[in-house]
């Protein structure tokens, strides 16, 4: 029996190549219209140590890394013992091991339910001495016993390998080329071992692959802006990487500052000059932005910040996802300080939300916090090129009768006042992190404080009337109703749709525009579901309890399904939750009756 | 930084905000913000095309005094707010202004790599020796051994001249002023106005309220003047000027040059845009297409 979907791991040391092993397998999949999601995860060292590349292969679209891995490849069984927990073997699983490597397998800990699995040794150092000359080319080798096995598409890896080697001597391209035939031939050897796992699927046109870093790069140069500022922090620094390269291609600035503090100065003074600004960060880095946050929310100037979560706090878990900075993207300032906190909840989305941020920013002259995370931001899989039909707006500008008596912070229904920028004459005036009058004027008068603090604040709720982002997946009435956020969307939305597949009434709600909230929808949601799971990677539960703020979730049956980031959400666990609260839900019907 | 010519001619007056300066009276940023207007008339400055920026401090309420685009910040990060109004916008005329607190102690490290970057703005400092906006403690100017409000038995740190530290971290354009000058003061800003890269003004301005009456004295029997023939390309002759026990040496200590960051990410523009032009969005995005 063949199949339509597989996930590959390739667990070694940095040396090892297990990346780029990785990355070819992604880009060929990719390259013939395969669905794919490639995710890297490391150790905490700088070069060497553990490292692993998952790779998920599939002829239908994907929501969610594989909770389990089917194909699993090891150089080494020491760097596999550094994840344990994380990279989990399929009760069928075939397990590629280095043949040289004589760990007793009662040492090895590949998951809990993994009887079956088919230990095949493999003498990966051996085949890339003898064919190639050196153990260097055992990822190569494992490239072409892996595609033989698999029935994986041979020519677009012949391809890569030619591509990688082409810039350096021809010995080592064709060394490498008899990796490949290697790894082939071994593979023709114990063709039973991938008996099940074949991969059956028809070729199709090229897809994109991409990260959500990547995609929030292109969009805010897509959205108009024109000048970046960012300091490098682990999970964030592709925007910065990509953004160094294309910034200038469109007539744009980019500056790496010293600090945070820095980046976010001038992002708000680039902001101020009339340029659309954006930074990028993570947790610490949002920390130090904190209080100029709240300088931009006083001063009205609009600004667009990307938080990629990582674990925390302090330093953390930097190379690994968590949703745990919403409490700081929400409410991390001093005094009352409007911001909008949106939230994709893909790698797809990475793109939407971020032009969404710059046209909510813009338009109602406040700070955007676009809370990434790890998960969806250093991932790459595959989608089809965007429509690129999005609205994009910018801000409102005086008009020449605003100008002959200028007032920056005009008193208007909506709470927009009318933004100029240096040029425009007759429309200088001072901006002010100090309390102000309408023209801009410093002030510590009571009044004046509560009647701007409203103008500010009322602001908001043209927000979230044009931007209620939400997705609704599933049963339209629901015995389960799912409340997730950000990166957790991907393995709820794939357990609820295998649910409703088995006739369960599941469905979710996942909110991109997490403030301000959209509300209304939310309450009608809640209408349609007997039971609630929030489901979130936070271990004080932030969401569930920032929902309960403002929100009356149905009492005695909501249930909060809450751990550390770490390890990225999975689909089984989420099946296990609907599982458990349809039951529970069935017993206390029978009850009743 | 050169003005465009402009019709109507403006007198030091026509850059008058309207405010009225919160200063006490006596207080030596008074001469700075009357420099300023006159230097600002003397190149025929647009207000329109200005940004004058600060942090907080009594000094950093000089913004709102001038009939500029203007940003009172938030203490400490004023080269910050400048940071991103000069690249976002070279072609505008960008000055920051500031107290010693702000910009050596919170705001030293922007201070230390608005000078290595070479930023083409104007950075004047009031160098009140305290903080004054806090009523009255130690600053990183203040002389060491000084009762302050918060160093009751006398400063135990030695304090940092501003004007060695901007040399040696890469301004291309350094001097010292006194608020009591006007005359030297005006020509000091306006040539920082004109050089290209970035200018570092250090003015001596009296606090009459935390340092007493008898600060602007002692300050105006130090000032001397730099020698006739003094050479400013030399670093090693500016150092001479600085760390001065007994003088406060007034003029352009330093000036050389060098490409300012505008110069560079022009020429990085330049460069990425050759032969292509803008790209667009899907241009960008196809090339994440698997290619071999
Ligand atoms: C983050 C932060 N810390 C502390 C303060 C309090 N504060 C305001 S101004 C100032 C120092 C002012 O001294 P200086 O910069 O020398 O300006 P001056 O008033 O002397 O002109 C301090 C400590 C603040 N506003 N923000
Ligand atoms: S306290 Fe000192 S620095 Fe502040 S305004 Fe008064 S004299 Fe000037
Ligand atoms: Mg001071």
């Amino acid at each position: 029996m063949p199949t339509r979907d597989l996930t590959f791991a390739i667990v070694g040391s940095g040396g090892d190549g297990v990346i780029t092993t990785g990355d070819m397998l992604a880009q060929t999949g990719a390259s013939v219209g395969l669905h794919v999601m490639k995710v890297e995860a490391y150790g905490p060292q700088i070069r060497g140590g553990e490292s692993s590349c998952t790779v998920r292969v599939s002829a239908d679209p994907i929501y969610a890394q594989g909770d389990l891995v089917q194909v699993l490849v090891v150089f080494n069984w020491a760097d596999f013992a550094q994840f344990r927990g994380e990279i989990l073997a399929a009760p069928d699983a075939i397990v590629l091991y280095e043949e040289a490597d004589d760990t007793p397998r009662e040492e090895i800990d590949l998951g809990p339910e993994t009887d079956d699995v088919r230990w095949v040794p493999v003498p990966f150092i051996e085949l890339a001495k003898e064919s190639a000359g050196t153990k260097l080319a055992k990822n190569i080798v494992t490239l072409g016993l892996l595609s033989e096995l698999f029935m994986l598409p041979q020519e677009p890896l012949e391809q890569a390998i030619k591509g990688k080697f082409a810039k350096k001597k021809p010995e080592v391209l064709e060394a490498n080329l008899k990796g490949f035939e290697a790894g082939k031939i071994h593979a023709s050897k114990i063709t039973e071992a991938a008996s099940g796992k074949r991969m059956q699927y028809t070729a199709g046109e090229p897809m994109l692959l991409m990260s959500g870093n990547e995609l929030s790069a292109v969009a805010a140069l897509h959205a108009g802006c024109r000048f970046f500022a960012g300091y490098p922090i682990t999970p964030s620094s592709e925007v910065l990487h990509l953004l160094s390269e294309l910034m200038p291609k469109v007539g744009g600035y980019l500056v790496q500052t010293e600090d945070e503090l820095s980046a976010i100065g001038a992002v708000i003074g680039g902001s101020f000059a009339g340029v659309k600004s954006m930074t990028a960060t993570s947790g610490p880095g949002l920390a130090l932005m904190t209080e100029m946050l709240g300088l931009a929310s006083m001063a009205e100037i609009p600004a667009v910040i990307i938080d990629v979560q990582r674990g925390g706090p302090s330093t953390g878990l930097p190379t690994k996802s968590e949703q745990s900075d919403l409490w700081q993207a929400l409410w991390g300032s001093h005094g009352d300080a409007p911001r909008v906190v949106l939230a994709p909840a893909d790698v797809e989305d990475c793109f939407h939300a971020t032009v969404a941020a710059f046209n909510i920013a813009e338009e109602a002259q406040v700070p955007v916090i676009v809370l990434s995370d790890q998960f969806i931001a250093q991932r790459r899989e595959t989608l089809s090129m965007l429509t690129l039909d999005h609205e994009v707006t910018g801000r409102q500008v005086p008009s020449a009768g605003d100008l002959r008596d200028y007032k920056r912070y005009k008193e208007t229904k909506s709470g927009i006042s009318p933004m100029s920028w240096p040029g425009m004459k007759g429309g200088e005036y001072q901006t002010n992190g100090l309390e102000h009058t309408e023209d801009g004027s410093p002030t510590s008068m009571f009044l004046t404080h509560e009647k701007m603090n409203a103008k500010r604040y009322r602001k908001l709720r043209r927000v979230r009337d044009k931007y209620s982002f939400y997705r609704h997946y599933g049963a339209e009435k629901a015995d389960v109703g799912i409340i997730c956020w950000g990166s957790s969307k991907g393995p709820v939305k794939e357990a609820v749709l295998k649910a409703n597949g088995r006739g369960e009434r599941v469905a979710a709600f996942v909110p991109q525009l997490l403030y301000p909230f959209p509300f209304h929808e939310f309450q009608e949601f809640i209408k349609t579901v007997s039971e609630v799971i929030v489901v979130e990677l936070s271990y004080s539960a932030q969401f569930y309890k920032y929902l309960q703020t403002f929100l009356e979730l149905p009492e005695g049956h909501t249930y909060v399904y809450k751990r550390s980031g770490g390890k990225n959400l999975t689909v089984s666990e989420v099946e296990d939750k609907i599982q458990k609260v349809l039951e529970m839900s069935a017993m206390r019907r029978e009850v009743l009756v | 930084m050169s003005a465009a010519g402009v019709k109507v001619e403006l007198k030091p007056g026509a850059y008058k905000s309207g405010l009225k300066p919160v200063w006490c009276p006596g207080c030596g940023d008074f001469g700075v913000l009357n420099a300023l207007y006159r230097a600002m008339a003397k190149l025929q400055i647009e207000p329109w095309n200005t940004v004058i920026l600060s942090g907080i401090g009594c000094s950093s309420r000089l913004p709102g005094y001038v009939k500029t685009y203007g940003f009172n910040g938030v203490h400490g990060r004023a080269l910050t707010l400048a940071t991103g109004v000069k690249v976002a916008r070279p072609e505008l005329t960008v000055i920051a202004v500031g107290g010693d607190g702000d910009g050596l102690a919170i705001g030293g490290n922007h201070l230390i790599h608005s000078c290595r970057r070479n930023l083409d703005i104007l950075y004047i400092l009031m160098d009140n020796e305290i903080y004054g906006l806090t009523k009255g403690q130690v600053a990183p100017t203040t002389p060491t051994g000084d009762k302050t409000k918060s160093t009751y038995w006398g400063n135990p740190e030695p304090s940092v001249d501003p004007c060695e530290l901007a040399i040696s971290t890469g301004a291309t354009w350094v001097a010292r002023g006194f608020s009591g000058e006007m005359k030297g003061l005006t020509e000091m800003i306006s040539a920082g106005l004109e050089h290209n890269g970035f200018s570092f003004l250090n003015v001596m301005s009296p606090c009459v309220t935390w340092r007493g009456d008898d600060q602007f004295k002692e300050m105006k029997a130090k000032v001397a003047q730099l020698p006739e023939d003094y050479d400013p390309s030399r670093r090693k002759n500016a150092v001479k000027y600085t760390r001065e026990k007994d003088k406060i040496t007034t003029g352009v200590l330093y000036e050389v040059e060098a490409p300012s960051l505008t110069d560079q990410l022009e020429d990085m523009k330049t460069r990425a845009m050759a032969g292509n032009g803008s790209q667009s969005t899907k241009e960008m995005l196809s090339s994440f297409y698997p290619s071999f």
